[in-house]
């Protein structure tokens, strides 16, 4: 009977949206965290050696792959599994 | 006195930057396969490689006034001084304080070096030339000191600082006791301002530069014990603060064979124990193998700590080491030593 005014009443897609945005969000601040660091790191390298850009990139650009995994469980989430199919 | 409160959250962040950019600059420094070849050149032929590393800019900039050893020695020293000072801009905060109180050394020398040519009656330009204003201590106050016309005037230059105290040791006759006097305060000081922190950085700079104490006063031992001078006078030689002080004090005086024995054992023993032997003849290959180990010591603990002071540290100390060691071959050439033995002066890690 609960559960049925909860999926009546939408509250259940309510906290799928804000798991859903959970997930990308905690996932960016994770990455960021991260990035943070190598972030400044890599600058600190290609002030000296400039050629190290590229390779710097893509060190700084790995913690990013964690909101990818964020951002596919939100899409799961949101359009995938449903309890309204 | 400075004191650092630093939140704990993001600190190791605050190193990234210095920490990846001296990586990067360890590159750059001269590799050990290269002293050998170097001792097969000659001056110029050294000047020009030199031209083709990291004091390019200086050669190029001293070519015009100097050449040979001089060029050579003036272009590695403002090397040496624009490095310094650069780590000291690149750098904020925590790791900003702690590189400046340990750049505190190069105050020491200059005043040092001013101290000893004013003593030995050098000229004005030939102190600088062997002045390294890395410190506290900048290029015109410098200046005005070599211009001083007597020791004492040096001295009340320093009226109302911390030099003060330690320079007014200077008995008119030997500048030892003043010297000593200095490096104690150097040491001092850093105890004082780094150990008020409480920070990560500091107790691991401070944790490097008690074993560079030991080092240090190990050398002192090694001379004194060797010339066979009385406990009492070596003692007083020794830089407090080492994390071995209690120990190596117990040495001085000792026999020289006894005292090689009381060293087996310590960690810094496997990095002389094949030379160290009662009858050897050159206390400096010893002090060469004891600075390559401070090095590799600095190295080894910066990999425990990658975003720390260490790496910095590490750096500071290669670079001083490789000026050295260019110094070293250069004159040791100049003055037409045989190839091994400038070979066992110089330092590698």
């Amino acid at each position: 009977m609960v559960v049925a005014e909860i999926i009546d009443g939408g509250i259940l897609y309510g906290l799928i949206a804000v798991g859903a945005g959970l997930a990308t969000g905690l996932a960016g601040i994770g990455a960021g965290v991260g990035e943070q660091g190598i972030g400044a790191a890599v600058v600190g390298v290609v002030a000296e050696e400039p050629g190290f850009l590229g390779k710097g990139l893509f060190l700084m650009l790995l913690p990013e792959t964690l909101i990818i995994f964020g951002l596919a469980v939100s899409l799961i989430l949101m359009f995938a599994w449903t309890p309204f199919a | 006195m400075p004191v650092l409160r630093l939140p704990k959250f993001g600190k190791p962040v605050k190193y990234a930057y210095i920490t990846g950019r001296v990586r990067a600059m360890k590159t750059k420094l001269i590799p050990a396969e290269m002293y050998p070849r170097m001792m097969s050149m000659d001056i110029s032929e050294i000047a020009r490689y030199l031209e083709e590393t990291q004091y390019k800019d200086e050669i190029d900039a001293l070519s015009k006034d100097y050449s040979g050893t001089e060029l050579i020695e003036h272009a590695t020293f403002s090397n040496l001084a624009k490095t310094y000072r650069k780590l000291g801009e690149v750098a904020i905060d925590e790791p900003r304080f702690l590189i400046l109180e340990y750049l505190r050394r190069w105050d020491i020398w200059n005043i040092k070096t001013v101290l000893r040519g004013k003593f030995y009656g050098a000229s004005d330009a030939e102190i600088m030339k062997y002045l390294v204003p890395a410190g506290e201590l900048d290029v015109e106050f410098l200046d005005g000191l070599t211009k001083k016309d007597s020791i004492q005037d040096v001295i009340s230059a320093f009226d109302g600082t911390d030099y003060a105290s330690a320079l007014s040791q200077y008995d008119g006759k030997s500048l030892a006791t003043e010297e000593n006097a200095l490096d104690k305060l150097y040491y001092f000081r850093m105890e004082r301002a780094v150990g008020g922190t409480l920070s990560v950085g500091g107790g691991l700079l401070l944790k490097y530069v008690r074993r560079e104490i030991d080092i240090r006063n190990l050398i002192t031992l090694f001379r004194m014990n060797r010339a066979g001078v009385e406990a009492n006078i070596i003692q007083d030689n020794l830089i407090p603060g080492g994390k071995l002080h209690d120990e190596l004090s117990r040495m001085a005086g000792q026999p020289f064979g006894e005292f090689l024995r009381s060293l087996e054992g310590y960690p810094f023993w496997s990095s002389i124990s094949d030379i160290a032997t009662a009858d050897v003849q050159e206390i400096s290959r010893i002090e060469a193998r004891l600075k390559a180990y401070l090095i590799r010591y600095a190295w080894a603990l910066s990999n425990y700590h990658p975003l720390s002071i260490l790496p910095v540290l590490g750096y500071m100390v290669s670079k001083e080491t490789e000026v050295s060691n260019i110094r070293k071959i250069v004159r040791g050439k100049e003055a037409g030593l045989p190839a091994e033995l400038i070979e066992e002066q110089v330092v590698v890690a």
